[in-house]
């Protein structure tokens, strides 16, 4: 039951764009299109839940034990880089097409804040393995569902007669700020 | 191979140079981070017991709670840091409990993120002071829309309920917890 | 041969014309979180700015020993490095702020200005040049948060700083504080900057189309119109 809390949590209830602000840049970037809304969900949904793993175990197996909390913000950091680079290549070399459709977001990952916001939350909150990886299921699954969410808006938007000076970013936020007050209202759920 | 040697010199003493640099600073930072946590632990205990002036940690079974003292060395009761959830995340408070544990001294929420204007005024006066030689037993309850009339009994805020319910269950949890232990004869 | 860019220019251009959030757009993850008061805001951004001053004075020093293919990773444990100092002196001298800035501070590691200014400039310039556009970029990043810290502060909270600025007859927009205050908020302010920026653009290119036609240069009219 737990579990399932927490995942709910981040998905919905604290959604890690419309409730923590983290991920913005692909947000605002990426949302443009449900396609590429879409692959950049799931690719960074991934990332998360490999990310979730190996930081906890960074974390609680070498960094606590051996006094080296210190290191927390640059460790994870190298990790994450890695382990995009890594999911890369892996990608690559698997699947051709997938590789293809999901292009330069890959790279783009590294530096989403809402994947370091991942792995430093989950070490505040002291989780246990499968709780972080859950978490990082949850955080992932919200990051898509607000992505698609707004790339499904924005689709429709491109049609209305925006006013030039807030076509592009200026209407994504203020539509954001909608969605957000919106989720509000799962605010009690848990 | 002259290449990678030099990529791997040069990202081997980033990183010894970056470590170095890193633990100096934590070596210098460390103990003033705890000291600042014990000082704001520490007013806190002394705000939700007004008598206290000296006070010790008795932690048991991952419980955090101190035994305060007045002036004259005497058991003035207890103090309780407790935490659980709230609205839209953990709401954690501590609060001063008589020695007998039937009665709260005061309370004080001590962390918590809700919503702002609503449910943020479990933190202000009139819902805090609610509290106040609050009685404990069988268990703290909450009415709504209409004053209290039990001695053990407090009013939600208007458009708060949730958080404010929140804050009652948590001490309710924490006090029966402590109860428990005492029963037990592990509390000191 | 680079035309020349004058130290002054380089510093002034981060504040204004390449201002990192309200013309580059980058960095807008704290800008969005911290920006509840005017205080908040200016901590983040003095926070922002010493790292990406110390990360560029170090990385432009050091560019020529940096082989291409390791910067990036080289330049992240560096940032990252200023980072963890921030954060432990915040937790250590000021640990109010700290606790209200939060995890953010952390997250100034993957602030895409920071690493942005290093690839774009600090890693192709010297030190002195990247230093100048360090400090005029932190600039310009804490003035627009300050900025919009400001007005979420003022229209949330009746104060500014700390000081109560309206009367109490005013009703607060709680909306202000909250995470949708903040979207709003920005975006408007992104809207307004774009209308001003237009408004000034289309000045200057009708004040050239009435200086062409002065000149007898009619022909040069047409290159313009198409842009």
């Amino acid at each position: 039951m737990e579990l399932f809390i927490i995942f709910i949590s981040a998905a919905i209830v604290n959604n890690f764009v419309l409730a923590y602000f983290l991920g913005i840049c692909p947000f605002v970037g990426v949302s443009n299109k449900l396609s590429s809304a879409t692959s950049m969900g799931m690719a960074t949904t991934f990332v998360m839940v490999i990310t979730a793993i190996v930081s906890w175990l960074l974390y609680n197996l070498i960094l606590v034990p051996y006094n080296l909390t210190f290191l927390q913000i640059p460790s994870f950091i190298l990790v994450i880089a890695s382990l995009v680079q890594f999911v890369e290549m892996v990608i690559k070399k698997l699947s051709q097409p997938l590789y293809r459709a999901l292009g330069i977001f890959l790279p783009l990952i590294t530096t989403n804040c809402a994947i370091l916001g991942l792995a430093l939350f989950g070490s505040m909150r002291e989780y246990s393995f499968l709780e972080n990886v859950i978490f990082g299921l949850g955080a992932g699954a919200g990051f898509t569902l607000a992505l698609v969410i707004m790339a499904g808006i924005r689709e429709e938007l491109d049609l209305a007669d925006v006013p030039k000076p807030f076509q592009g970013a200026p209407i994504t936020l203020i539509v954001a700020g909608i969605l957000a007050l919106a989720f509000m209202g799962f605010a009690g759920m848990i | 191979m002259n290449k990678v040697i030099q990529m791997l010199i040069v990202l081997t003493s980033i990183g010894i140079l970056s470590g170095g640099l890193l633990a100096t600073v934590s070596g210098w930072a460390d103990p003033l981070i705890l000291l600042n946590q014990k000082a704001a632990t520490e007013a806190a205990i002394f705000r939700v017991q007004p008598e206290g002036k000296n006070y010790e940690q008795v932690n048991i079974n991952r419980l955090e709670v101190y035994k305060v003292f007045n002036e004259n060395n005497e058991e003035a009761g207890y103090a309780l840091v407790y935490d659980g959830n709230g609205f839209s995340g953990k709401i954690k408070l501590i609060a001063g409990l008589s020695k007998d544990l039937n009665n709260i001294v005061s309370i004080e929420i001590l962390e918590q993120i809700e919503t702002p204007g609503l449910g943020t005024k479990i933190t202000e006066q009139p819902f805090t002071s609610q509290f106040v030689k609050l009685e404990t037993n069988p268990k703290i309850e909450w009415i709504k829309g209409t004053e209290p009339t039990k001695p053990n009994e407090i009013q939600t805020i208007t458009g708060a309920t949730i958080s404010s319910k929140a804050v009652v269950a948590i001490l309710n949890d924490g006090i029966s917890r402590l109860k428990k232990l005492r029963e037990n004869g592990e509390l000191k | 041969m680079k035309k020349q860019v004058t130290l002054q220019k380089e510093f002034l251009k981060g504040i204004w014309d390449n201002n990192p959030v309200l013309k580059q757009l980058l960095g807008l993850c704290p800008v969005l979180a911290v920006t509840v008061s005017a205080i908040n805001g200016l901590a983040m951004g003095l926070a922002a700015t010493f790292v990406l001053f110390m990360a560029s004075l170090l990385i432009s020093s050091i560019r020529k020993t940096i082989p291409p293919q390791v910067r990036i990773a080289s330049f992240i444990v560096i940032i990252a490095t200023f980072v963890t100092i921030v954060d432990l002196v915040m937790k250590a001298k000021f640990p109010d702020l700290s606790k209200a800035l939060g995890p953010f501070i952390p997250l100034i590691v993957v602030n895409c200005m920071i690493l942005g200014r290093q690839e774009a400039f600090a890693s192709k310039n010297n030190p002195g040049r990247a230093v100048l556009d360090a400090l005029g970029m932190g600039l310009g990043f804490t003035i627009a948060l300050i900025i919009l810290g400001g007005i979420r502060e003022i229209i949330g909270s009746r104060t500014f700083f700390g000081l109560q600025i309206l009367p109490n007859q005013f009703e607060p927009w709680l909306i202000m504080i909250l995470p949708a205050g903040a979207f709003f908020t920005l975006g408007l302010l992104l809207g307004i900057v774009n209308i001003y920026t237009d408004r000034k653009k289309r000045l200057e290119h009708e004040s050239l189309i009435a200086h062409y036609k002065r000149v007898g240069r009619e022909e040069l009219i047409e290159e313009l119109e198409v842009k």
